[in-house]
């Protein structure tokens, strides 16, 4: 815009205002000639002939309606993510998610690497669960490979994805209740975070993207001193859950604006590919570490746990109650700990045999899965990841229109999405 | 799989197993009604899908698409793969059987240039609208000279310079029609 400055007449301006007051509470048209309207500018519509008939559907305005973009930095899209809401007055009519802000290629990165160099890449993916990025590619390099890791790198393994698990579900609760305007929980999250964060960087060495898993075993073993601050962590993490919990569970506010909110069939997340704890809260009981069993939770003591609500307080009930579950599993993996080696004899650079391998896991947020093929080379032909939270978001198109701007948050982060691994 | 081999006679062939995985391979267009009988048979019930992929073999290769499901009956994944021409890569969608599967083939699409006909939502997901290559083929170049990658601009759903832009844009459509000015 280059427009000359101009003296404007006060009342004018108040008119003006006026108006642009009516158009946003929904009592007026949007102006459809789009240019200046008093300060307001009808953005947002694309420049370009729409390519499909959904984004004709998305990006046609109806009298009274107009678009908004929530993001790209908006704080509470969990990442760099933009929505298009478009609203009439308040009132959420359609969504369009808008990817690609945090898009690094890496599964482009991965086949131009080798297989222990993989485990680098894939940590930035979803950042709040490194470990679990880095336990289906190393379960699929072995697979490819033909090598098993020891059992007390399994048994390590298995400790630091329930690790992993706890922090990463204390965060949600945390940020579930920043989103609806409570700032306490996040702090308690971090503070549980913090804690586990310290342990799992005594054993890795580093504190958010690990590079602890290789093919054929872990990268350290875990000492004693480990140990014991685990015991002292265990003594106190309950504390600080129930701390969390006591804020929000029987809050009456919070459960007013979660109760019965973005309620998602069984039936429905199942067709939209929605898996783990936001599938579960949902009645569906598919967890993979029980479906498809991998590394040692066949011999772990767990239940499946679901909730029927599938609302967003049923996902955050089923967070709270897989945290405390996954606490459950730490102390009996602790238990059971065998003594022995944490690594395979396996070279650095591996080539194997040409062929092709799936492995999946649990992930907080579902089920993250590789899918790897070798062509005897020392990288890996296609590096494919499928990551829970690409998947999940698709559900929130589908359960906003008729609500409120304000509740796209909550029920965008009931499903916690991480843009990291979003957008790959 | 026996049971599998039962409804399918017509994919024995194509079967492979290790231990925890059971693949069968079917021609492209044959995806929406193997994997819609897999899905509604009682018996069978494949009803979850896990994963679809797209992986490339390369110039004078094929793509294939692959779609990995679970069902609580059987203890392996099922692996489903289905062969795509290369030259002219089109499919048909299977968001009729899983909406799901909306995000995924937008993805191959963007990334493998591989068409879902019948999807009403394809649309590139991570690159920007007017971008042309589709950077996970396997002749797709290093950043540096990606204008020189043969995947460059093959799709007939994306040309930019035929895009009305008398209202004077700016930003990236400007800069996708000097592009491709420059190239003709």
């Amino acid at each position: 815009m280059t427009a000359e400055p101009t003296i404007r007449d006060p009342l004018e301006i108040e008119r003006a205002e006026e108006a642009r007051l009516r158009v946003a509470a929904g009592l007026a048209p949007l102006p459809r000639s789009g240019g200046e309207f008093a300060g307001f500018e009808s953005v947002g519509l694309p420049d370009r002939p729409p390519q499909t008939d959904r984004e004709q559907e998305v990006y046609t305005l109806d009298e009274g309606e107009m678009l908004v973009n929530m993001g790209p930095q908006h704080p509470s899209t969990h990442g760099v993510m933009r929505l298009v809401l478009k609203v009439r007055g308040e009132i959420v009519v359609d969504i369009d998610p808008v990817l690609g802000y945090l898009h690094r290629g890496i599964e482009k990165l991965c086949e131009n690497a080798t297989y222990t160099t993989v485990m680098t890449y894939v940590d930035p993916m979803d950042y709040l669960s490194a470990m679990h990025n880095e336990h289906a590619p190393a379960i699929a390099f072995e697979k490819l490979y033909g090598v098993k890791a020891p059992r007390r790198a399994e048994y390590i393994r298995a400790l630091v994805v329930e690790l992993n698990r706890v922090f990463s579900h204390g965060l949600m609760m945390g940020f579930l209740a920043l989103d609806m305007g409570g700032l306490t929980p996040i702090l308690y999250g971090f503070i549980n975070r913090d804690e586990v964060v310290d342990l799992l960087s005594a054993i890795s060495g580093q504190r958010m993207l690990f590079n602890f898993f290789r093919v054929g075993g872990v990268n350290f073993d875990a000492n004693d001193e480990f140990f014991s601050r685990l015991g002292t962590w265990r003594a106190g993490v309950l504390k600080t859950i129930e701390m969390n919990e006591r804020i929000l569970t029987d809050n009456e506010i919070f459960r007013g604006r979660t109760i019965g909110m973005g309620v998602l069939s069984g039936k429905e997340a199942i067709s939209l590919g929605v898996s783990g704890p936001n599938l579960r809260a949902s009645g569906v009981p598919f967890d993979v570490r029980k479906a498809h069993p991998y590394s040692i939770y066949p011999e772990l003591e767990f239940e499946v746990i679901t909730q029927s609500g599938g609302d967003v307080y049923a996902r955050y009930m089923q967070r709270v109650a897989e945290l405390k579950q996954s606490i459950h599993l730490i102390d009996q993996i602790v238990d059971k700990m065998p003594h022995g080696p944490v690594q395979a004899q396996v070279p650095g650079i591996i080539r194997p045999k040409p062929g092709r391998a799936y492995a999946a896991v649990e992930s907080p947020r579902g089920l993250y899965s590789v899918y790897a093929i070798s062509d005897g080379g020392p990288n890996p032909y296609r590096f494919r990841m499928r990551d829970p939270s690409f998947i999940s978001l698709q559900a929130i198109p589908k359960l906003m229109p008729g609500r409120l701007i304000a509740d796209t948050m909550a029920v965008m982060a009931s499903f916690d999405p991480v843009m990291g691994g979003v957008d790959k | 799989m026996r049971l599998l081999l039962d409804r399918f006679p017509e994919l024995a062939p194509s079967l492979w197993t290790d231990d925890d995985t059971v693949e069968v391979s079917v021609e492209g267009d044959g995806n929406v009604a193997v994997l819609w009988r897999l899905r509604d048979d009682p018996e069978l019930n494949f009803w979850f899908l896990a994963d679809a992929a797209a992986v490339d073999f390369g110039v004078g290769e094929r793509f294939e698409v692959v779609y990995h499901l679970y069902s609580d009956r059987h203890p392996a994944w099922l692996r489903v793969r289905a062969r795509v021409d290369r030259s002219d890569p089109h499919l048909p969608t299977i968001t009729g059987l899983w909406e799901g599967a909306m995000f995924h083939e937008r993805e191959m699409y963007d990334m493998m240039g591989i068409v879902f006909d019948g999807n009403r939502d394809l649309r590139r997901i991570y690159m920007s609208p007017d971008y042309r290559s589709f950077p996970q083929r396997k002749d797709f170049l290093l950043p540096d000279d990606a204008a020189d990658s043969s995947a460059a601009g093959v799709n007939p759903l994306e040309r930019p310079e035929t895009w009305d832009l008398s209202g004077g844009s700016e930003g990236l459509s400007r800069g996708a029609v000097a592009r491709a000015e420059g190239k003709a």
